[in-house]
């Protein structure tokens, strides 16, 4: 019995560790435009499509270059040629261009890809068995990607020039620029590095499990749930809210109906807005 | 807003002149899933009910006039079924239809056309509830209540007496699993968990795991292609040894083909029908001549007899009013033998069948032989 | 002639629906993205009420009276967030609605969906109904219209415009704005699900898949392009884009291409969201700035 619960575990760490990409690339940006992007969750689904696209050519390592270069391009693209226009007007002018954006991109997703499931194709392989516990090759892929470039976020926030300037404006957007940080370039690695790991984390989910066309939008839920959990704006409580909500999905399913599951994710981010809406680990406010 | 008006003035203008066809055919409507998740079946339906259309019309038609089907997309839901069967109805005005694959498209539609008084025919839906319908309502695929006694008959055959039970959430899965448990039950078996999984998703590990915590022998899994081949696949992943007992729904050589080797080994039942009558090897032959290389897709034998079916009764009834159609059809389907075998209506418009058992073994479909 | 009727009712429908996104959004500035939870709550009520014997008038009515309920309790906790919250807030909720309706299928019958559900006054369920079904909902939408119309001119409306262009100001001059906007979200989820409860005894068939995000895009779709804040705005746009719906089902698209209307459909309406966001952000009826 105890097995089946550490499975579970697991497997949350796992679909975690994805979320955790997801939930540190939308509090990038929140944190230094201070907006919702409800289209954020199609530059997974692109991220996972695009590559599908290239890899009908390429061998599939290098199917992920230019896909994921595509998706940065999309990143660019929303800001530069939607957003940047509409930040002076209205919150609502915003929000509404953002969903209506947002579904727009889904459904080109549908007419190019169809409705359907699609799938990389991988081949099934048994999991390997750790101490009763059974992982998969792509379980340990996944978890070691989402490692691999959260390690780098952290070394390009602590240790590089652009880093530091990205957490200066995620605090203080005024007095950033008036210290003299390029928020134009700002601006731009941090879409750039979302779009990044939104891609990523999209490939990998497609990897796992299959590609649909509304994988953008439950994952950016949950990716809000996450950020909500680490509190908003801060990177790490991003990653601890990810895989807080990947656990807390997997567990919660040897409780109630797997149909349920996604159900979590929607419960605690209207748990936590009326609760507790600073996030169980910090302030609103700065890239810590 | 003087603007908007003159918009709906012309286009209600378009809507008036819309609905009018060639009065010199026969037509009958088809509700078909031209697009959605059910679009690969949809093709083959339609393949199907052309094959048969031609030879009708080859033949002279219906009594001289040439029979037409006219179909409308429901993009695979039931939300859509039931606007394409107002269009049909409300613009059209088709008295026979063919209606939508999967019972619960199928269901959303069948009061509509009860309601109207229009002749709905259903080549594809199997769950039991289908039988309450109405008058109005035939089909001519077996009802899911003689699958569930054969499925459980089989499972006890198999000297399995525990099992764990998951169906599809959708009225062919829910039906199914209450016919299979009431049977099951009744004969002396148990079962030790039940429980349902959606449609659609990507991700039936938490299902898997729940059916691998009890350790048992078999697992009865009464779902769709494409679920299916994601649950074995995840299931083979976590190293989940079962013995996998499932429905027709499942019989697809495209979910050996998606699964691959976790396929090996299932055991299920189907509604099967005899290969060596004259009536099939007529249908194979014309069906190799017309779609060289293809083929036979799923429901195709059973989309052919019904438009056959429903020709015969055009031409013997005393005018396409819905009630002399209707009673036509009673008529020319007793003791018809088509392709699927007999098509004799009984009080409820169903027809009767036989269930076989199939097997996947070195990655093909086969008959199951203990 | 009868598939005119069938627009129109669907038309007056979502007329009504758009009156009551238009009331939070166009009125409150309340960015209730959740809207359809109400529409689905009406419909799923009402029902189920009258597939259990009860009449059809007090099913409907009871299913409003539901829906407002729900939408007072959400309000309370869900209106002491800021705008973007609210908005997300909103979201998910629905989509636990949606959840919900698929998932107790002792109770909505899951993704089975409802189907039989009766009409109301003993109109027929066939096609001979229609005329009359026709008939009820432009009562019923001129009766919505008529309502908005009052709230819009009264004080109490004058102080939701208030509230939408600044809060602080509407504080400042003493209006208790958070009563303010919970009223308001009660009212609009009323009528949302009287919406609903129309919906559901026309088509005499609801399911969960009815009551998701393409609905609320849909909905919003309506208010936005039609002009929020406005009296007319919304059924301007509700008609558009309703009628425009049921006309690309008459383009004669060959067979083939038959799986690409929904997705293109999708991405005209996301395109026109986003173009009039940039371009006409008051869509067709402005608003009169005093």
């Amino acid at each position: 019995m105890l097995d089946y619960y550490a499975q579970l575990v697991v497997n949350g760490i796992v679909a975690g560790a994805v979320y955790a990409l997801f939930a540190v690339g939308l509090t990038l940006i929140y944190g230094v435009f201070r907006f919702i992007n409800f289209a954020h969750g199609e530059l997974i689904a692109w991220g996972a499509y695009l590559t599908l696209m290239f890899s009908g050519f390429l061998p599939f390592g290098l199917a992920v270059v230019p896909a994921l270069f595509l998706t940065i391009l999309l990143g660019i693209g929303q800001e530069r040629y939607i957003y940047r226009s509409l930040r002076q007007r209205s919150r609502i002018t915003l929000l509404i261009a953002s969903i209506g954006l947002s579904y727009l991109l889904r459904n080109a997703l549908r007419l190019i890809w169809g409705s359907d499931l699609v799938s990389f194709g991988f081949e099934t392989r048994r999991g390997m068995s750790f101490a009763g516990l059974i992982v998969t090759r792509t379980q340990l892929l996944m978890v070691a990607a989402a490692l691999l470039f959260l390690a780098f976020l952290y070394m390009l926030l602590n240790f590089t020039m652009l880093g530091k300037s990205l957490r200066a404006a995620a605090d203080n957007t005024e007095l950033a620029e008036i210290m003299g940080i390029d928020m134009k370039k700002v601006g731009l690695s941090v879409w750039i590095l979302s779009a990044l790991f939104a891609g990523v984390g999209g490939i990998l989910i497609g990897i796992d499990t299959n590609l649909e066309p509304v994988m953008g939008l439950i994952n950016l839920l949950k990716a809000f749930a996450a950020v909500l959990l680490g509190g908003a704006g801060n990177v790490w409580g991003a990653l601890l809210g990810g895989l807080c909500i990947g656990i807390a999905e997997n567990l919660g399913v040897a409780f109630f109906s797997p149909g349920y599951k996604d159900a979590v994710s929607f419960a605690l981010i209207i748990l936590l807005l009326l609760f507790r809406p600073t996030g169980l680990f910090g302030l609103i406010g700065g890239i810590r | 807003m003087r603007k908007a008006f003159g918009c709906i003035a012309g286009i209600c203008l378009l809507f008036s002149v819309a609905g009018a066809y060639a009065a010199e055919e026969v037509a009958v409507g088809s509700i078909t899933p031209l697009s959605g998740k059910l679009a690969v079946y949809g093709e083959g339906f339609q393949q199907s009910m052309l094959l048969a259309l031609e030879e009708v019309n080859a033949a002279g038609g219906i009594n001289g006039k040439p029979m037409k089907i006219l179909y409308e997309d429901n993009n695979s839901t039931a939300k859509d079924s039931v606007s394409a069967i107002q269009k049909l109805i409300t613009v059209h005005k088709l008295p026979v239809l063919f209606g939508p694959a999967a019972s619960s498209n199928f269901l959303a539609v069948c009061p509509i056309a009860q309601e109207n008084k229009t002749v709905l025919i259903g080549a594809e839906s199997a769950a039991a509830e289908i039988t309450k319908c109405g008058d109005y309502v035939f089909r001519v695929f077996p009802s899911d209540e003689l699958q569930g006694k054969g499925a459980a008959e089989l499972t006890v055959s198999l000297g399995y007496k525990e099992v764990v039970l998951t169906y599809i959430n959708n009225d062919w899965g829910v039906g199914l699993g209450k016919v299979f448990k009431e049977n099951f039950l009744k004969a002396g078996g148990k079962i030790i968990d039940e429980f349902s999984h959606d449609e659609g998703k990507t991700d039936y590990r938490s299902e898997v795991l729940r059916i691998k915590k009890h350790s048992l022998k078999a697992a009865v899994n009464l779902t769709y292609i494409k679920e299916g081949a994601t649950m074995l696949k995840q299931a083979y992943e976590t190293g989940l040894k079962v013995q996998w007992l499932m429905g027709s729904a499942s019989k697809s050589p495209k979910l050996v083909e998606l699964a691959g080797e976790s396929a090996e080994g299932i055991i299920g039942t189907y509604p099967t029908f005899s290969q060596d009558t004259p009536q099939y090897k007529h249908f194979k032959e014309t069906w190799e001549k017309k779609y060289p290389g293809k083929k036979i897709p799923i429901f195709g034998e059973y989309n052919y007899d019904m438009v056959h079916l429903t020709a015969k009764a055009l031409k013997v009834a005393k005018s396409l009013s819905s009630d002399d159609i209707r009673n036509a059809l009673i008529e020319v389907g007793k003791g018809y033998m088509g392709v699927t075998g007999d098509k004799t209506f009984d009080a409820n418009g169903d027809v009767g069948a036989v269930y076989g058992k199939w097997t996947v073994k070195g990655g093909a479909i086969q008959d199951y032989k203990p | 002639m009868d598939y005119l009727l069938h627009i129109l009712v669907v038309a007056l429908v979502y007329t009504v629906f758009a009156l009551s996104l238009n009331l939070e959004l166009g009125y409150t500035g309340l960015y209730n993205f959740g809207h359809v939870a109400f529409f689905g709550i009406g419909a799923y009520a009402s029902a189920l009420l009258s597939l259990a014997g009860f009449p059809v008038a007090f099913s409907m009515t009871a299913g409003m009276i539901m829906a407002g309920a729900a939408g007072a309790l959400l309000a309370v906790p869900a209106l002491r967030l800021s705008g973007d919250y609210f908005g997300v807030a909103t979201l998910a909720f629905a989509e636990m609605i949606r959840l919900f309706f698929l998932n107790e299928r002792w109770l909505t019958k899951g993704p089975m969906g409802l189907p039989g559900i009766p009409r109301p006054l003993g109109i027929p369920s066939g096609v001979s109904g229609l005329p009359l079904y026709f008939l009820l909902s432009a009562l019923v939408a001129a009766a919505v219209f008529l309502f908005t119309c009052r709230i819009a001119r009264s004080p109490f409306g004058r102080a939701l415009k208030v509230v939408r262009e600044d809060e602080y100001v509407a504080q400042a001059l003493g209006k208790n704005v958070f009563s303010l906007k919970v009223q308001i979200v009660a009212v609009g989820s009323l009528i949302a699900g009287l919406a609903g409860a129309l919906y559901g005894h026309y088509i005499t068939y609801i399911s969960p898949s009815d009551f998701t995000l393409n609905e609320t895009i849909l909905v919003l779709l309506c208010v936005v392009l039609g002009g929020r804040g406005t009296q007319w705005g919304p059924v301007v746009g509700a008609f558009l884009i309703i009628f425009f719906q049921e006309f690309i089902r008459f383009l004669p698209i060959p067979v083939d291409f038959g799986r690409v209307v929904a997705p293109i459909q999708g991405m005209v309406y996301g395109a026109v969201l986003v173009f009039l966001m940039l371009k006409h952000p008051e869509g067709i009826i402005p608003e009169y700035r005093i």
